[in-house]
């Protein structure tokens, strides 16, 4: 239903985006740390939005929130929710310390699919990351609000327990291919402080 | 546009059997023409023939000709002199859920053709929505749910691809009375045996939703789609295998089905395991199994839900599924990666390393190939 | 604009009556890109409109005879406009705007992001992105060849419009809700709502964008509609 999906989103995203401090801040080129943790290097400043409804995640994007976004998670615990609470009858999604690379996947593309989204995994595979041993994984999204079809690829491990991720998801018609090459840059750069 | 009542009683559902047979026939009204762009059913009308448009491209949409040529001409049948005017969109939802908007577009979700034993089954929950159309139920309710807010959610309801999460939330406010709901029952099972279907299956399309609703930690029956819509109550049980019972005999078409089904159990089967609704797959997939023991795809899936639950016992009883699916044979090779995982996590090397090069023998273009034979390369260290 | 020696009170208050960016660059137009190189041949996409009646309990209510009506006046006052705008127009058949679904459907996601954080909202919040430096700077790429293949076009305009009237008994209602709220509420009686985008074909560039959003306007009959497109179409860059 246009009118509603269109405006819903609209609103959806408004107010995710509540706060009295500026809600859209700018991430400069260099190093930058994300939660206290991960410590990335960027080539080009991004745009990182408060955004509660995404927590704990932060939410970094390049074009705007209803094109592409970036989700990073720094030191997630165990049973630790990886998405704010929701209305009782949507299913939960929590880490434990113990998944592996396909259960954590998995436990994206359950938060991924909460609102109806579709999900396939494209690869997934062993990759360094924070630097430590870890996982890369691709994927097709179609969002289900409005139909657009998008690309995505993650980056993840688990360091003492805890973990640490970052995904990025963009239309796969032109802006997907336009800010993957900074996000892998980013995922590659990547360390852990302990 | 001539409108039909059915049996102004609203208690007719529970008559005694062979009383509704006795009851003034209800006539089949002549095809519907397009309302006046003026009128509310007009500008309803509009809207759907908008959003129909909007599934038909959309993503979502199930566009396999050959299924939707199999599923149109069930609908077809049930029709009969309506045919031109129903529209069949196959939508990949892992949902149990069937709709039919007042223009003629009719929607059928993955989750229910997932459901369906038979084609008498499909055409029970078709020929009810098609009921439903036939008698102008959705005209009545829009009219009464000018007075209430959220109409646009009443329209995401036939609406396409939004519908999902509004169904859930708002299905509630706009649920077929009792009334419509007996109605529609009635049409249906009028249609399903005028286009040769054995009517007792209607009953059992609500018993076997019924009993994965039970299954669910809260029993929450609202949660289902259809259910918020439609219902359900205990004598519209007992009153559609009553109405069976008056009208004896027609077809199944088990075979038919599984034949054209076939070809897309296995992604549905993944859909349904990947919604997480742990309790209720096994429910289902249970009573899949029940009729048919040998299906390897059934035995994989149910793996899949125990190996993803893993409450206590659930580890062993996802191996049993497996080795199940592999004695079955013509097994998804997911079934190999899904033993794998379970040995490894459990130390049993040897085996972990055999199910994986099973697995990557059996899929070498899956996803998580590489993954997987890190895990391999793991093992034999 | 000379602010010098003028007290802040006053500098505070003309800002508030000029958009940002009225003088240099309009917030309307993407950076580099002031007006439609003369003879442009401008493709217009079908316009996605609805309206809807809001009856008393705020129930909005699909009309189609409006919407019928709207369409057909959206579309000629906009054909109309193409003397003044000094283009050339190509129409698009709804047979070949199947094709183009996954572009339009793009093309939208992109609208709502510039709608969202280019643009101040309803509620006066500011989502701009520093990295785009307040510049109208969104691209589609060459994703928008199919469309330039299909229409031999330079640039083509996007539209979307929601527009809700007010029913008697729901202006009523507002009435009565603005007197028992000592007129602190006031509920939206009737909102349009909408966005005309133009498009570079050969850069896929979004070189012009407007947002419509205001409690006026009606699209149900002809003359007026003229009024929504010009609403809409406001600061156009005219060929020159």
């Amino acid at each position: 239903m246009r009118t509603h999906r269109g405006t819903l989103v609209a609103a959806t995203l408004v107010v995710v985006l509540a706060g009295c401090a500026a809600p859209v801040t700018k991430v400069d080129s260099g190093e930058q740390t994300v939660g206290d943790r991960l410590q990335v290097s960027l080539e080009g400043p991004w745009n990182q939005v408060r955004a509660p409804a995404l927590a704990p995640a932060q939410v970094w994007t390049m074009e705007g929130l209803p094109l592409d976004r970036l989700l990073v998670y720094s030191g997630i615990k165990n049973e630790q929710l990886i998405h704010a609470e929701g209305p009782a009858s949507l299913k939960n999604f929590a880490f434990r310390s113990t998944m592996q690379p396909d259960e954590i996947v998995a436990m994206f593309e359950g938060m991924l699919t909460r609102d109806g989204s579709s999900f396939k995994l494209v690869k997934l595979g062993p990759a360094s990351f924070g630097g430590a041993k870890g996982f890369r994984f691709e994927f097709a999204l179609t969002r289900r609000v409005d139909n657009v079809q998008l690309s995505g690829v993650g980056y993840g491990t688990v360091s003492n327990g805890e973990l640490f991720a970052l995904l990025y998801q963009a239309p796969r018609l032109a802006f997907f291919p336009r800010h993957q090459p900074r996000v892998e840059q980013m995922a590659r750069s990547a360390r852990i402080k302990t | 546009m001539r409108r039909r009542d059915f049996l102004a009683c609203a208690c007719c559902a529970s008559l005694a059997p062979g009383l509704a047979a006795a009851q003034p026939a209800w006539e089949i009204p002549a095809r519907f023409a397009r309302p006046d762009a003026g009128s509310d059913e007009g500008g309803l009308w509009s809207m759907m023939d908008r959003e129909e448009v909007r599934l038909r491209k959309s993503p979502f949409s199930l566009r396999d000709p050959k299924l939707q040529a199999y599923v149109q001409d069930i609908a077809c049948r049930l029709a009969g002199e309506h045919c031109p005017d129903v529209r069949v969109h196959l939508v990949r939802t892992p949902l149990f859920n069937a709709s039919m908007a007042p223009n003629g577009m009719m929607q059928v979700w993955s989750g229910l053709m997932l459901r369906a034993d038979n084609e008498a089954q499909l055409a029970a929950v078709l020929g009810h929505e098609i009921g439903h159309y036939l008698a102008r139920h959705s005209v009545e309710r829009l009219r009464d749910a000018k007075s209430r807010s959220a109409f646009g959610m009443f329209i995401g309801m036939f609406g396409a691809v939004g519908a999902v999460g509004q169904v859930g939330l708002y299905a509630g406010m706009f649920a077929y009375s009792r009334e419509h709901e007996s109605q529609a029952d009635s049409i249906g099972v009028l249609l399903m045996r005028k286009a040769g279907y054995d009517a007792a299956e209607a009953a059992k399309v609500w018993e076997n939703l019924q009993l994965e609703i039970k299954a669910r930690p809260d029993g929450d029956a609202s949660r289902s789609p259809f259910f918020a819509t439609h219902p359900p109550a205990a004598e519209r049980q007992q009153a559609l295998a009553e109405l069976a019972r008056a009208s004896p005999g027609g077809a199944a078409n088990e075979a038919q089905w599984r034949e054209g089904v076939k070809p897309f159990l296995r992604d549905w089967l993944h859909e349904e395991v990947k919604r997480g609704q742990h309790e209720e797959s096994l429910a289902l997939l249970g009573r899949m199994i029940a009729r048919s023991p040998a299906l390897a795809d059934y035995r994989w899936a149910r793996g899949e839900v125990y190996r993803l639950r893993a409450k206590d016992g659930d580890l062993d009883s996802a191996v049993a599924d497996y080795l199940a699916a592999i004695a079955d044979g013509g097994e998804p090779p997911d079934t190999h990666r899904g033993l794998g995982m379970i040995h490894r996590a459990r130390n049993q090397a040897a085996e972990a390393r055999a199910s994986f090069q099973r697995y990557l023998e059996a899929a070498p273009d899956a996803a998580d190939f590489t993954m997987i034979k890190s895990y391999l390369e793991e093992l034999r260290t | 604009m000379r602010l010098i020696a003028l007290p802040l009170s006053s500098v505070l208050a003309v800002l508030v009556f000029f958009a940002p960016g009225a003088w240099g660059q309009s917030k309307n137009l993407a950076p580099g890109f002031t007006s439609l190189p003369k003879g442009a041949s401008v493709v217009i996409m079908p316009t996605d409109i609805e309206l809807f009646s809001i009856s008393g309990g705020g129930v909005p209510e699909p009309k189609a005879d409006w919407t019928e009506a709207a369409s057909k006046y959206f579309k000629a006052a906009l054909l109309a406009k193409r003397e003044s705008l000094g283009v050339s127009t190509v129409e698009l058949a709804d047979k070949d705007a199947d094709e183009l679904a996954e572009i339009n459907l793009l093309q939208g996601a992109v609208a709502r992001a510039i709608a969202m954080h280019h643009f101040k909202d309803q509620r006066g919040l500011d989502l701009s992105l520093p990295t785009k430096e307040g510049k109208l700077d969104w691209s589609l790429g060459e994703t928008v060849q199919p469309i330039k293949k299909l229409t031999g076009a330079d640039y083509a305009l996007f539209s979307w419009v929601r527009d809700s009237y007010a029913s008697a008994e729901r202006q009523a209602a507002m009435v009565g809700i603005a007197i028992l709220t000592l007129g602190r509420a006031v509920p939206l009686g009737g909102m349009q709502v909408g966005y005309a985008s133009l498009v570079d074909l050969n850069t896929g560039r979004v070189v012009w964008f407007n947002r419509l959003l205001r409690g006026s306007g009606d699209l149900r009959e002809a003359d007026k509609a003229a009024e929504t497109v010009n609403a809409l179409l406001e600061e156009f860059p005219v060929a020159k």
